[in-house]
């Protein structure tokens, strides 16, 4: 199991357009993925849970991943988010 | 009779067809579906979401080649929706306990849909609209309903709410107008309508109710109403309007959509001037090739604090997102003691357009200035961007700027934003003396923007609003016109592309003369740009090469217009 955190820094936060996204990517990995943030948990291959968080601009979030590309699929994660979703 | 509806318009427009309402009631489809077997119920499922996934992909990928970049998203998120894993094992769950394949779609859809619907996001609780819709477009499927059939008639759509999957599959040339119920200016719908240019007006509430198939209706989006059954006369009316409207329209897009080039084929790129984002889809709907310059002035006017960092970054971005592969050129602040603004403090100047203005404040004030440094810089990651620099008279000038760029681009790596790294930093040539010393200040920056409004006034000494003189005001003055000719030379002997943001280089009579003086782009307001395009298109390079030795030839304003005028007539 491997943990990570990151910021949302991307304007729209995870709404819709970054939320596909980020689902579309955690789809790609066999590993369980799981958002935190505020108390509350999501799975990251779930675009119903992950939009039922409302994470906004400048959250702050957990991502914990378990399975055998734990550590790629965090990384990818994390550059989607980092790169901004690539807004645009 | 006649019937007037009042709500909101929000695309503009006319539209005029018969009604087709749109039911978004399914029960009774849902009272035929033959149940199967849980097993079975399962499988439908299964295959309808087959069905409905490949649907999406392929509307996103057609939005996409039509250019229609927010409706492919929105196909795209429905798309995810869709495959979601939770909905899945909620529709999953239903089945089990005996529930039919489109109710157990339905009531699933409707839980997701009612946790968003209690969201303090509003754009979080429009979302609840998606998740139905994803819902309903399972149960279409399941029960054979499928998508609105259109006639060969001419329609005007008219619904208490049309879900997106069925207004993407709007044909463009068949539907004239919607009239919504509900009152939302951001649905997906809305968008898909603004994004077509179908006139729209929401809002109208249960008075939609009144609507029937076959009524004739005027949907009207400038004045944001409604007219049912018309009079003969109010008819022709809007019919007269509704054809002049779509006369200009067409004659503007067959114009946007050429090239701005001589017969020879020498090319001039055209970009808008504009004042706030929402310009562009005007600038775009006349063949704007990006904007030359972006006023950045209205961010800052009309309020007691300037505009922070984020305001201004989502203002810039907004512009450079719509501007595409082309340029968008933002002028950092430039306002005076003629528009005093208390957070500014100008002292009460003599003469505010030779005093305390544009970079002299920006320079005076580096706290406002990196603010706006920064948010341009990081608009630079979302698309190609420029800043300029207005009223310089000196390389010292641009020199004392770039290190404001340089410390603003620090202090944006050290608080780990992302912004463009490669923006170009360009000067307004709106004073003599830029003009004058063009040949050293290109070496300074990387491009030329000419404003000529400032530079006519600041040349020959005439304040255009002032009636007693203003009938000496005239780009066409032999000084104005050998100082914009040497400008563009000193760019171009130092490699740097020079182009134009004033009022002259909408001026179609200065077309010709522009072009021949070798200007790499021009930029005006969006309107101009047609009747500009059209005339660079009916000169060869020999003729405008030949009008401009002509014109520099000349000595007198006048002159040199009534020759241009002559020229244009050919």
């Amino acid at each position: 199991m491997t943990k990570i955190e990151v910021v949302l820094t991307n304007e729209a936060g995870l709404h819709a357009r970054p939320a596909a996204q980020f689902v579309q990517k955690a789809a790609g990995f066999s590993s369980k993925v799981t958002i935190h943030s505020g108390g509350k948990t999501a799975d990251a291959k779930s675009i119903l849970a992950i939009m039922g968080l409302g994470l906004g601009k400048g959250s702050k979030i957990e991502l914990i991943a378990d399975g055998p590309d734990e550590g790629e699929c965090l990384a990818a994660l994390r550059a989607l988010v980092e790169g901004n979703f690539s807004e645009g | 009779m006649e019937e007037i509806l009042r709500g909101t318009g929000v695309v503009p427009g006319i539209g005029i067809a018969t009604v087709k309402v749109l039911s978004n009631d399914l029960t009774n489809d849902l009272k035929q579906y033959e149940a199967g077997t849980p097993a079975q119920e399962a499988s439908r499922l299964a295959e309808a979401i087959q069905v409905a996934s490949a649907e999406l992909v392929q509307m996103k990928a057609a939005a996409q080649t039509n250019g229609q970049q927010k409706q492919a998203d929105i196909m795209d998120a429905h798309y995810t929706m869709i495959n979601d894993p939770e909905l899945a094992a909620a529709m999953a769950a239903k089945i089990e306990q005996g529930i039919v394949a489109p109710q157990a779609a339905l009531a699933s859809a409707d839980e997701f849909a009612a946790l968003f619907d209690a969201m303090p996001d509003p754009y979080l609780r429009e979302r609840a609209a998606d998740v139905r819709d994803v819902g309903r477009r399972l149960v279409r499927l399941l029960v054979g309903a499928g998508q609105i059939q259109y006639g060969v008639e001419a329609v005007v759509l008219c619904a208490q709410e049309i879900e997106p999957s069925l207004a993407a599959g709007m044909p463009e040339d068949q539907v004239r107008g919607i009239i919504l119920g509900q009152g939302s200016t951001t649905s997906h719908t809305i968008i898909i309508a603004k994004s077509r240019a179908i006139p729209a007006v929401t809002g109208l509430g249960d008075a939609v109710t009144r609507i029937v198939d076959g009524m004739l209706a005027v949907v009207d989006g400038h004045a944001g109403q409604v007219i049912l059954n018309p009079t003969p006369e109010h008819l022709a009316d809007y019919q007269e309007k509704a054809a002049a409207e779509a006369a200009r329209m067409r004659q503007d897009s067959e114009v946007a959509a050429l090239a701005a080039v001589t017969k020879n084929g020498t090319k001039v790129q055209l970009a808008a001037n504009i004042s706030s984002p929402a310009d562009m889809t005007a600038a775009r709907a006349q063949g704007a090739e990006g904007v030359g310059l972006f006023r950045s002035e209205f961010l800052f006017l009309g309020r007691d604090v300037p505009p922070n960092e984020e305001e201004q970054f989502a203002a810039y971005k907004a512009a450079a997102e719509q501007c595409g592969q082309h340029l968008c050129v933002i002028r950092t602040m430039d306002i005076g003691g003629d528009k005093p603004l208390s957070y500014l403090t100008i002292s009460k100047e003599e003469n505010p357009f030779l005093g305390c203005r544009a970079i002299r404040i920006s320079l005076k004030r580096p706290e406002l200035f990196i603010t706006q440094l920064k948010a341009i810089l990081r608009a630079g990651a979302y698309g190609s961007v420029a800043i300029m620099l207005p009223m310089i008279i000196s390389a010292a000038e641009i020199i004392a700027a770039r290190q404001y760029v340089e410390q603003a681009k620090t202090e944006l790596t050290q608080e780990g934003k992302v912004f463009g790294a490669s923006v170009p930093i360009g000067i307004m040539i709106e004073t003599p003396a830029a003009a004058i010393t063009a040949r050293e200040l290109a070496g300074e920056c990387d491009f030329f923007s000419i404003g000529t409004n400032d530079l006519v006034q600041y040349t020959l000494a005439v304040d255009r609003g002032n009636s007693a003189v203003s009938s000496l005001y005239s780009h066409f003055h032999p000084a104005v016109l050998r100082l914009i000719d040497g400008v563009v030379k000193a760019g171009h002997e130092h490699k740097i592309w020079v182009g134009m943001c004033g009022e002259m280089a909408g001026d179609p009579l200065a077309a010709p003369l522009l072009v021949a003086m070798g200007f790499d782009e021009l930029s005006m307001s969006a309107p101009a740009i047609p009747r500009v395009k059209e005339v660079i298109r009916r000169f060869s390079d020999e003729q405008i090469r030949q009008v401009l030795v002509e014109a520099l030839a000349l000595n007198d304003a006048d002159d040199i217009r009534s020759l241009l005028r002559d020229f244009g007539q050919n």
